[in-house]
């Protein structure tokens, strides 16, 4: 696949352009190629570096990784002075300086007031969080959208599971997913009964099989909204190259992109395991395939920093002012304008609120930057019975199969639904293995008074003791429901805190409300009792070590005792520009149109009111197909002639035909 | 190789019967795969994260052979031959000669990652615009001339006898794209003239260019990237300079300098052989490794050979034997010849890819069984897990 047409930042300011495009993560490139097709002149700012679309650069992403100590999701990407991201590793969790006090710091891009870290990062560079996310694309199921009106929680969606399943499969084809519609169907998030997925299922890992075999249909009563869920281990649908099934499209079968900026290359998925942050043999699907797919109607341009959106005549917007820089290291930058008829935003929940606050734009609901959501992740870990001998772990994939029947049903309404992942990566999330294992293992650290420590193991005891503890973790990641809560949000303040380029941080203020809190309850005792079934011992501890809390801690009152939890961060922040049908109390409609100004878009997670329990990139490529639509016909009714009575060909503005 | 050198001795003739076109195309399949042993050698002798352009150049042409390789068996099987690819004579002896070409050019060794092995590269694929008109009287002087032979007597047979009586084959043996895709173009099902036609084109394009330039058609058959073909691509390595947008086949590259460290490769003495090795068993594990991979090459034309006789699903069980090849010459090539003499030269051990029946028959039990357990089947997902472990293994 050919590397997009980029221009450098200066040559992008000099035209005027049908739509400016903020990101070209995945809704941004879907949007521009949507309206690049469309005849359209689009220009694409990308905040961050490019080069990944390159094959050189692309290998420099993986030699970055490789060399990383800490394998988090940014460390595949160079860090960036002049557009920061934020961090899994810029939190570290302290012993609160006064009972009820923060239990951790933040030194990061995020200034992070509390009570609770927010433990989302996101990745600023071509391609966005697109280039480290773990390519799951599991769809919301319908009750997902209605969480209000149904269980008495959070904020419904304008839109119903219905209107979206058509952008669904689109986005499904774009992303090149891999899934087992009919086991889909059964849990009502697909409705067309005749779909198939572009390719198969990618093939579950051992683990899978090994859970599946003891865990379906085992019934398991959680005691909090009383749920007695009956466990079946289900295949996840994964943006991901497998084979390609031939009854897709109706007999057309479906052609796997290949690896961006070389051609000849891009495997099917092989396992190498290494997916969050970047697949050697680019299986994992990227908005770089989406890219390559740039006609020539769509200018891109890398290190193009959007600093805000410029207010027009009216209510419209007429631009985006942004700068550009060269050195990532030493953000020295210089202005420029870009006008269009259409800006759209596209550049993360997070920062998509952050323009619109600095550029006092969307103020009407006062509600821009609230709603901030993440889904709260729950880790358990444990090691499988030594008589069943290794599970396999850190082979494929992050997680290929899940528990889903908890996410359903009324028992939502007492408490938040969560998905459970079935984890191939060991206990690497919750403790750092299988690093940590080998520094245990072999005493590095030394004792607690700073002495070498005496016993330490090596040579074939150190290989078996490793098989043993490393071949036999089993981790369940529980994926739970964060609801719209205006109190969770993001502000600014540019006076107090900017980055090294001079734009406002995100400040962001975050807790777990009780329904949340009720659904961890629930889930710490569906986790132990899958280990129990599964006859593994459990590791989980949520407790202060030392003194010290977990990173996520809290505590939370269930049943008149007192209950240590915590949490991670998911990486799905959403819902900073949610999407209503009211002006007063939204800040976009259905369109992701911003209610107060008419040619202004806020597309991505951002506008979810809900997010269910479903990763939400295949939702928001979903949304911004549609939106792509929209803006579309948007488009053509601003050039359509005002005057009727005049002969079209003889009218010049019939610029709809002059571009396409 | 089965048919080849026959045919090659036999000098230039157009195949004029079905069962010649099938004797032809065997060979075909013969002579994709000798360039396989030759560029794996070159591209696995280079040290690991070095000369990445290069090794990435080698890796899709190689990865183009394969292609080829396995259209070469679509358009066997369907008009109704047998691609016999696990037979011992199936495997040239290395140095080999190149056969369908001038008689002058000399043998094919394995040579490590050198300006000799892309010598020999660039001898493989040499274009027929770059040889001296090629006159059919002449006898054979280029592969693509073969493949153009093939052609006429495909065309020829078609018109003769039409093309229900040429194209007999059982459809279900093709390899499609489920089961090979990406990679350089992608396998499709030969199934009547243009099909196969098409496959004849790939082949012949993608390794000497269409249409006297240095670009494959693969931008216009596939709609993938424009890109060189392989006598080009070598040459880029050859030369170390890239060639411009406006270069044709008979200027050299004019575009930027590349970063190609001719130093940055194991050296080996590629016409070592087992025997060699086995002198120094006592002492050195590199005769072990070396038949090891020997036998590991066996269950690879074992797979191969399932998937073009009725299995294409068993592909799927060639692949993770090619990653097990990968790591099996990486590890010969980091250890020295076991030969004093030759080490003291700087020359490290070298996979032999010597084939005997002894090893098919080996491979062929190994094959069978895995077959059997992994119950692939056409039209469901590609899934080895059957593959894996059982419970109940302990930690030794």
């Amino acid at each position: 696949m050919t590397a997009p047409p980029t221009v450098p930042p200066a040559a992008a300011a000099r035209r005027h352009y049908d739509a400016v495009v903020v990101g070209a993560g995945w809704a941004g490139s879907l949007i521009a190629r949507r309206l690049g097709e469309k005849g359209w002149d689009v220009l694409v700012l990308e905040a961050g570096n490019g080069g990944t679309e390159t094959w050189p650069g692309y290998l420099d992403s993986l030699d970055t990784f490789y060399s990383a100590v800490a394998k988090v999701p940014n460390s595949a990407y160079r860090p960036n002075r002049a557009v920061p991201s934020p961090d899994v590793l810029d939190m570290a969790p302290v012993r609160a300086t006064e009972p009820g006090g923060k239990e951790f710091t933040a030194d990061g891009y995020f200034v992070q007031e509390g009570p609770l870290p927010y433990g989302t990062d996101y990745l600023r560079a071509l391609g966005g969080a697109g280039m480290h996310w773990l390519g799951a694309v599991p769809r919301m199921h319908p009750d997902d959208f209605r969480v209000r009106a149904g269980y008495g929680y959070g904020r419904d969606w304008p839109l119903t599971a219905a209107d979206l399943q058509p952008y669904y499969a689109r986005a499904e084809r774009e992303m090149g997913v891999a899934g087992d519609a009919a086991e889909q169907r059964g849990l009502g998030v697909i409705g067309d009964p005749a779909y198939v997925y572009p390719m198969h299922t990618v093939p579950p890992s051992y683990i899978d099989r090994y859970c599946a075999e003891r865990l379906d249909g085992h019934v398991v009563t959680e005691p909090v909204g009383g749920q007695a869920g009956e466990l079946r281990v289900t295949a996840l649908p994964q943006a991901r190259n497998s084979t390609p099934d031939p009854a897709y499209d109706g007999g057309r079968g479906f052609r796997p992109a290949g690896a961006a900026g070389l051609p000849n290359y891009g495997e099917r998925c092989v396992g190498n395991a290494s997916c969050v942050p970047i697949c050697p043999v680019q299986a994992k699907s990227s908005p770089l395939r989406v890219q390559a797919g740039f006609n020539g109607n769509v200018t891109l341009a890398t290190r193009s920093v959007v600093t805000r959106v410029l207010r027009g005549r009216g209510g419209t917007v007429r631009g985006v002012e942004y700068r550009s820089y060269g050195d990532p290291a030493t953000p020295v930058s210089e202005p420029y304008t870009a006008e269009a008829d259409i800006v759209v935003l596209a550049a993360h929940a997070v920062e998509n609120a952050r323009l619109l606050l600095f550029s006092e734009l969307a103020a009407t609901s006062g509600q821009v930057g609230r709603n901030l959501m993440d889904h709260p992740t729950m880790l358990a870990w444990a090691l499988s019975a030594e008589a069943d001998g290794p599970v396999g772990p850190y082979r494929g994939p992050g997680h290929t199969s899940g528990v889903e029947v908890f996410r359903f049903g009324d028992a939502r309404r007492a408490r938040a639904p969560f998905r459970i992942e079935l984890s191939n990566w060991g206990w690497s999330w919750a403790t750092g293995a299988p690093m940590s294992n080998v520094a245990a293992a072999l005493g590095v650290g030394g004792t607690a008074d700073g002495e070498v420590r005496p016993d330490p193991t090596f040579g074939p005891e150190l290989r078996r003791l490793l098989g043993s503890v490393i071949g036999r973790q089993l981790q369940l990641q529980i994926a739970i429901e964060q609801s719209a809560d205006p109190a969770n949000r993001v502000t600014i303040d540019p006076r107090r805190h900017r980055d090294p380029m001079g734009n406002p941080r995100p400040i962001i203020a975050y807790d777990l409300d009780r329904h949340v809190r009720d659904g961890m309850v629930a889930a710490r005792h569906v986790a132990r009792a899958i280990f129990a079934r599964l006859g593994a011992t459990d590791h989980t501890t949520y407790r202060p070590q030392n003194g010290v809390p977990p990173i996520g801690h809290l505590t939370h009152t269930y049943d008149g005792r007192e209950v240590h939890l915590a949490y991670r961060g998911a990486g799905h922040g959403a819902g900073t520009h949610i999407m209503g049908t009211d002006a007063k109390t939204s800040v976009v409609d259905s369109y992701q149109r911003t209610h107060d100004h008419p040619n202004l878009y806020a597309a991505g997670c951002g506008s979810m009111p809900s997010i269910g329990t479903s990763n939400p990139t295949v939702t928001m490529a979903a949304l911004a197909l549609r939106s792509a639509d929209h803006i579309d016909r948007h488009l053509a009714d601003l050039h359509r002639p005002v005057a009727v009575r005049v002969p079209a060909r003889q009218h010049p503005a019939a610029r709809q035909e002059a571009t396409s | 190789m089965i048919n080849a050198g026959a045919l090659h001795a036999q000098g230039f003739k157009i195949p004029a019967t079905v069962p010649e076109l099938r004797t032809y195309l065997q060979a075909a399949i013969e002579v994709e795969h000798l360039t396989i042993p030759v560029y794996m050698t070159g591209m696995y002798t280079i040290r690991a994260g070095t000369n990445r352009l290069a090794y990435f150049t080698i890796r899709s042409v190689v990865l183009e052979e394969m292609l080829h390789m396995t259209l070469a068996a679509n358009l066997l099987n369907a008009v109704g031959g047998e691609p016999n690819v696990a037979h011992p004579e199936f495997v040239a002896e290395y140095p080999a000669k190149l056969p369908f070409s001038s008689d002058t050019i000399p043998y094919i060794g394995l040579r490590h990652f050198s300006p000799e092995a892309l010598e020999t590269f660039l001898r493989i694929e040499k274009p027929r615009s770059l040889l001296p008109n090629p006159d059919d009287d002449a006898g054979w002087t280029s592969i693509g001339q073969f493949y153009d032979a093939i052609r006429r007597g495909l065309v020829a047979l078609v018109e003769e006898h039409g093309p229900a009586a040429v194209f007999t084959g059982d459809a279900r043996k093709q390899v499609g794209p489920e089961d090979f895709y990406n990679s350089g173009g992608e396998a499709f099902a030969v199934t009547g003239l243009p099909t196969a036609l098409k496959a004849i084109e790939v082949i012949s394009d993608q390794g000497e260019g269409a249409d006297d330039t240095i670009f494959t058609d693969d931008d216009r058959i596939f709609g993938e990237q424009r890109q060189l073909a392989h006598y080009f691509r070598f040459n880029e390595i050859y030369t170390g300079r890239g060639y411009g947008p406006h270069d044709l086949p008979s200027t050299p590259p004019s575009g930027p300098l590349l970063d190609v460290d001719w130093d940055d490769a194991y050296p080996i003495y590629g016409d070592s052989k087992v025997e060699d090795y086995r002198e120094y068993e006592e002492t050195s594990a590199v005769y072990r490794e070396a038949v090891g991979f020997n036998a590991c090459y066996a269950r690879l034309l074992g797979y191969l050979h399932s998937a073009f006789n009725g299995h294409p699903r068993h592909m799927a069980l060639a692949v993770p034997t090619m990653l097990e090849l990968r790591d099996r010459a990486q590890w010969m090539y980091r250890n020295p010849h076991p030969d004093p003499d030759l080490a003291d030269e700087g020359c490290h051990a070298s996979p032999t890819f010597e084939l005997e029946q002894a090893h098919f028959d080996e491979a062929g039990e190994i094959v069978r069984r895995t077959v059997d357990a992994a119950g692939l089947r056409t039209g469901e997902p590609v899934d080895l897990g059957a593959l894996a472990a059982a419970p109940g293994r302990r930690f030794g």
